[in-house]
């Protein structure tokens, strides 16, 4: 009975392994339409940026790596003679690279656009709201000046016989 | 004795809620992104960048190896960074068109594909160089067989006009549907569905006989 379970064992490690050491081949059945739902989900990705406040220059830089990986992948679609599959397989891992860290970075983009969107409304009404108070203070300190203008004319006047 | 009258101090208090009020609407409305149309522009220029002079010596009739240079492009106006695609199909004059009410691609072969990613009001512009390669003729009918474009050669499937007249590059504009997951004829704006296509038509009038 021990010696099954060791089997067994042995099979399932075997069977992992198999599937690590098959993951570079999956890569390699990769095409501009298998990528698509891929390059998709990084889209995904940016717009959530975008709606947590990312700038337009922040997005900017991810987009640039995204042609980038959209230019490699059209040069991989194109390597089509069994030689050149070593350099395919090159062509799509950089792909996938770029695309993880385009993920990633919107991510990061996402917490931190979110985090800056949250003060600079707080600021603004903060700021809103001293700017009430300072509008108030100078309007008291304004009728109160009047009022003593007032005052002091009333008490500069003089009694003339017409 | 108070410093302020309580008449004075119900003015003050009016002064400041109205203050107050006034500042945090323009709080509102400095935090708030405004609404703006969402749009796509796409576009064919000629040889000069500009809506002319689309064939050499301003004569629609192409001959066999002859380069006709166009600039294609695209402007993202949807407010969001956007994957779009143009897709270059070969149609002759009685292919149908897109169908701009329907939401319809042309059913003609999808020659050549131009994908890009762009940001908010980017504009992708490529240069579009393309030459028929070679064209046949038999019986009344000029098929082109092959059409290169930009240093890339395409084989174009059974695609015929009488004569060599009336043949067309169409262009249509799609779009990556994040909630369709796939790219889609045109796009979604205000919930109205909105499609983007060109054609440019040509001759093809010297082939070599069959």
């Amino acid at each position: 009975m021990p010696r099954t379970k060791t089997k067994l064992a042995i099979a399932v490690g075997l069977a992992m392994l198999a599937l690590i050491a098959i993951q570079p081949l999956t890569v390699t059945s990769q095409t501009i339409g298998a990528l698509e739902p891929r390059f998709g989900e990084t889209i995904v990705a940016l717009h959530r940026s975008e709606s947590a406040g990312a700038t337009s220059s922040e997005i900017g830089e991810l987009v640039i790596l995204l042609n980038n990986a959209l230019a490699l992948n059209v040069e991989a679609l194109k390597l089509n003679v069994p030689s050149d599959a070593p350099r395919r397989i090159e062509l799509l891992t950089q792909v996938d690279q770029i695309l993880t860290t385009v993920e990633n970075r919107a991510a990061e983009l996402t917490a931190v656009a979110t985090q800056r969107t949250f003060t600079n409304k707080v600021l603004a009404y903060v700021g809103g709201a001293i700017a009430a108070v300072l509008g108030t203070v100078a309007y008291a300190f304004l009728t109160s000046f009047y009022r003593r203008y007032r005052v002091k004319r009333t008490f500069e006047m003089r009694v003339t016989r017409k | 004795m108070s410093l302020i009258s309580s008449q004075n101090r119900r003015t003050l208090i009016v002064v400041f809620i109205t203050l107050l009020v006034v500042c945090e609407m323009l709080a509102y409305v400095a935090t708030t992104p405004r609404p703006q149309e969402q749009f796509f522009q796409l576009y064919v220029l000629g040889a000069k960048h500009m809506a002319a002079d689309y064939y050499p010596d301003n004569d629609p009739t192409i001959r066999i190896g002859e380069p006709v240079t166009w600039y294609l492009g695209v402007t993202d106006n949807m407010g969001t960074a956007q994957l779009v695609s143009i897709r270059v199909k070969m149609a002759n004059q009685t292919i149908r068109p897109p169908d701009d009410q329907q939401g319809l691609e042309s059913p003609a072969p999808v020659v050549a594909e131009f994908m890009r990613f762009l940001r908010e009001n980017e504009t992708f512009e490529t240069p579009f160089v393309w030459n028929v390669t070679d064209a046949v003729s038999s019986a009344g009918s000029t098929r082109i067989v092959t059409l290169q474009i930009n240093n890339e050669t395409y084989q174009i499937q059974n695609w015929s006009a009488r004569d060599g007249y009336n043949f067309r590059l169409i262009f249509e504009l799609w779009t990556w549907q994040t909630d369709a997951n796939g790219f889609q004829l045109g796009w979604t704006a205000s919930g109205e569905h909105r499609v983007a296509w060109l054609q440019v038509w040509f001759n093809m009038t010297s082939p070599r006989p069959t």
